[in-house]
């Protein structure tokens, strides 16, 4: 063939290839004159991932009772705390029946209380024993977590918490991979009495080295054996070993614990509670463990005197990516390897906000706190976020009562209606349900929760984060959820709400007008002679090369 | 050690069926508890359906602790042992031993609910020391999960297997026996060797068509 053939079939060829870019589809269409109709994301097994708001599963604990001669209040909650863990943390796992500890999980050796020193009726020598779990953590048998623990409906992030020494199986039973009602976030409120002898005992039952700080808690730097007692990194207590810290706070507050081996992750792992330190008074048999937090159903003498109620409050946020490292690692050196130096902390962020080791909508269950008209409750509150949070009541205005721990003069007792609290601080807040315009604006179910806007938020899905409600009893039905928010309530308690599959309003009568957008068709001529004119081009360009070598042959 | 209280079955199951129906390993017989530790479900006359007769004693002893784990890289805590086969029918006698400062268990899976509620035999200790129990074994011939089922204490290594007559194949994950289901991901290691290795073998390919073709002609 001449030469000037092959000039033709050149130029054919990059005229052709103009013209299929010209035809080449677009990315996004913009649609002629309707948009696409609303589509409804889920259609199979749609609503596989709705849970009942309360599942009830303990009714006749939340009656006030007595157990083994321990008064426990009333807790109207969905989820009250389990009135044989209050029995055990207040008489000690010595001096209750075998009956009631068979009802806890906690071990006999858990909390054992001693003498009456001073013979004011109440026990003043107290050995508190803590392990360490690992809760939503991985398995070499499969690829599944195992310990898992809830923050909200399917949200399962990897945390290590402290725990009362347990006995039996970690896990709820025999089939299943939930971990048992003792082991959760946030690790046990430890309470004390001040003056008493106190010996915390930690038992390292996880798989790296840990030890306890008492933040704030009035102890000798160094035991009377002479060995550490202030928890520092250097004293860490290895896996497999124990290590007793000794007390006897001459103070009362409210005050934290903490792990402090590598403490900006172990931290944000979720190794640390509150510490609170009672004032003395006789016959003052404080409640030592308040599992999960919340309402404190045996409240101490010198509360009792000036409040109707108690309640314990811990905000805790996780960064995802962090809580992630024990959930695709198995191996401890690969754990140790990957938070350490891997991983970079200065590039943390916070994704999930708890209150007392839920997100909205958990809170709701466990987290509210359940008030009558004209009380008075004392709300010790602890901030252990990475960031501060600025804590707001709808509805009411708190005086501020204690900062750390320390009790404020009266002149400096302020009112408002948003607290800052810094990383680490703790503020003890007298809430007045006085309908006077300023403690309290009427009765309802007010949202409390912490105002920086991301606080709210879980994994960045709103509603959620630690959001609860502070709710006048006689708005809660039976099962002590909230009444009036039940079409809320069917769009929260869903794990495909938070797994970001359906939409926000999809559940509301505006689920057409805000659902999510469907696609729109391609236009099936145009893909077609797009394809078309590539093909040619591309057999065009063969069959040039070959003539081209044919020549040359 | 000695078990000092020793629990009243009946009552005490009436009452937690009542009043606590979920925390059914609570209310059976056989369960012994101290401060130091607890047995449940030990059986030292009992015979299982399957046997005619008991094969024997087998005494077993069983330690745990982080440093029967040192041998097993990537793994925290392990027994000493990882496996054992014993006769159908037998009786073992167990010495469970924690050299640890904490708890630990040693929990056996499977077994025939008539004689272990639930089909377990759970030992455990809740600190440094001893306790002895005994089990007797189906005829069955089968291959039971042996392991401490504190939060993450099989997963890093606390996990054996009992075989029964040979047993009826391995157990995943068992360390220094069988290959986890669900495996870690390590870095491999690139060295010299390995480079010249492959770029050995790179030549070798691209010289053999040549060398082929001249063997073809000198054919």
């Amino acid at each position: 063939m001449p030469k000037k053939n092959l000039a033709i079939l050149s130029i054919l060829l990059l005229a052709l290839i103009m013209v299929t870019i010209k035809f080449a589809p677009d990315l996004i269409l913009t649609p002629a004159i309707t948009a696409p109709a609303t589509i409804r994301t889920l259609i199979k097994g749609e609503n596989s991932g709705i849970e009942k708001p309360c599942l009830n599963e303990h009714p006749e604990w939340r009656e006030a009772q007595e157990i083994d001669g321990v008064k426990i209040e009333a807790s109207p909650l969905c989820e009250p705390d389990n009135p044989y863990d209050v029995a055990a943390s207040v008489r000690g796992t010595n001096q209750i029946s075998m009956q009631t500890l068979m009802q806890t999980h906690l071990s006999e050796d858990a909390l054992v209380m001693g003498e009456d020193l001073d013979h004011d009726g109440d026990p003043d020598i107290i050995h508190i024993k803590l392990e360490i779990v690992e809760l939503n953590g991985s398995s070499p048998d499969g690829n599944y977590l195992v310990n898992t623990y809830d923050i909200a409906p399917g949200v399962q992030p990897g945390l290590w918490v402290f725990a009362p020494k347990s006995s039996g199986m970690a896990l709820k039973n025999f089939n299943s991979l939930v971990a048992n009602p003792l082991l959760r976030a946030p690790s046990p409120v430890i309470r004390v009495e001040q003056g008493d002898k106190v010996y915390i005992t930690l038992e390292n039952t996880h798989y790296l080295p840990h030890t306890i700080h008492l933040h704030g808690v009035d102890h000798p730097w160094r035991t009377a054996a002479g060995e550490d007692n202030d928890g520092m990194e250097e004293h860490a207590v290895f896996p497999g070993r124990s290590h007793t810290y000794e007390i006897q706070p001459r103070h009362a507050g409210t005050m934290l614990y903490h792990c402090h081996v590598q403490t900006a992750q172990h931290f944000m792992m979720g190794l640390h509670g509150m510490f609170i330190v009672e004032e003395n008074r006789p016959n003052n048999w404080v409640q030592t463990f308040n599992i999960g937090a919340g309402q404190v159903r045996h409240p101490s003498v010198a509360v009792k005197e000036t409040y109707q109620q108690e309640y314990d409050l811990f905000y805790q946020s996780i960064d995802k990516r962090l809580s992630q490292i024990i959930q695709t690692n198995i191996d401890p050196r690969l754990i140790a390897k990957n938070m350490a130096r891997d991983y970079n902390m200065t590039e943390s962020h916070e994704n999930y906000f708890l209150l007392n080791g839920h997100s909205f909508p958990y809170t709701l269950r466990d987290g509210l706190i359940a008030v009558n008209e004209n009380e008075r409750i004392k709300l010790r509150i602890a901030n252990v976020q990475r960031s501060p949070i600025a804590l707001h009541f709808h509805g009411h205005k708190a005086t501020l009562t204690d900062n750390d721990g320390v009790s404020l003069p009266e002149a400096l007792q302020t009112i408002r209606d948003v607290f800052d609290i810094a990383p680490a601080q703790r503020l003890d807040l007298s809430l007045q349900t006085i309908n006077d315009g300023l403690h309290s604006y009427s009765p309802g179910l007010w949202m409390f929760h912490d105002h920086v806007p991301t606080g709210t938020t879980t994994d960045g899905m709103e509603p959620g984060g630690n959001m609860a409600i502070l709710a006048y009893r006689s708005l809660l039905d039976e099962q002590g959820m909230p009444t009036l928010h039940d079409q809320l309530l069917a769009q929260v308690f869903d794990k495909n709400y938070y797994a970001k599959i359906r939409p926000v309003w999809e559940g509301s009568n505006y689920a057409v007008q805000l659902g999510d957008a469907g696609l729109l068709q391609p236009h099936l001529l145009r893909i077609m002679v797009f394809a078309l004119l590539v093909g040619l081009s591309l057999g065009l360009l063969i069959f040039i090369v070959l003539f081209i070598k044919r020549g040359r042959a | 050690m000695t078990f000092v209280k020793l629990l009243g079955p009946a009552l005490l199951g009436l009452s937690y069926l009542m009043a606590y129906p979920a925390h059914a390993m609570m209310e059976h017989e056989g369960m012994m508890m101290d401060d130091k530790g607890m047995i449940m479900h030990a059986n030292h006359d009992t015979l299982p359906r399957d046997c005619q007769k008991l094969a024997g004693d087998v005494d077993i002893t069983i330690r745990a602790g982080h440093e029967h784990a040192q041998k097993f890289p990537g793994k925290m805590y392990a027994f000493d042992q990882q496996e054992w086969d014993v006769a159908p029918c037998s009786r073992i006698n167990i010495t469970f031993i924690n050299d640890d400062d904490i708890r630990h268990q040693l929990m056996i899976h499977g077994l025939p609910g008539y004689i272990y509620p639930q089909g377990m035999f759970h030992l455990e200790l809740y600190g440094k020391g001893e306790l002895k129990a005994s089990l007797i074994m189906p005829a069955q011939i089968k291959t039971y999960l042996v392991h401490c089922e504190l939060a993450q204490h099989m997963e890093k290594g606390m996990k054996a297997q009992l075989k029964v007559g040979g047993g009826d194949g391995d157990l995943s994950s068992i360390p220094g026996i069988s290959a986890p289901v669900h495996a870690d991901a390590y870095q491999i290691n690139w060295n010299n060797m390995t480079w010249i290795a492959i770029t050995l073998a790179f030549a070798i390919g691209g010289v053999l068509p040549f060398w082929l073709s001249k063997l073809k002609a000198k054919g």
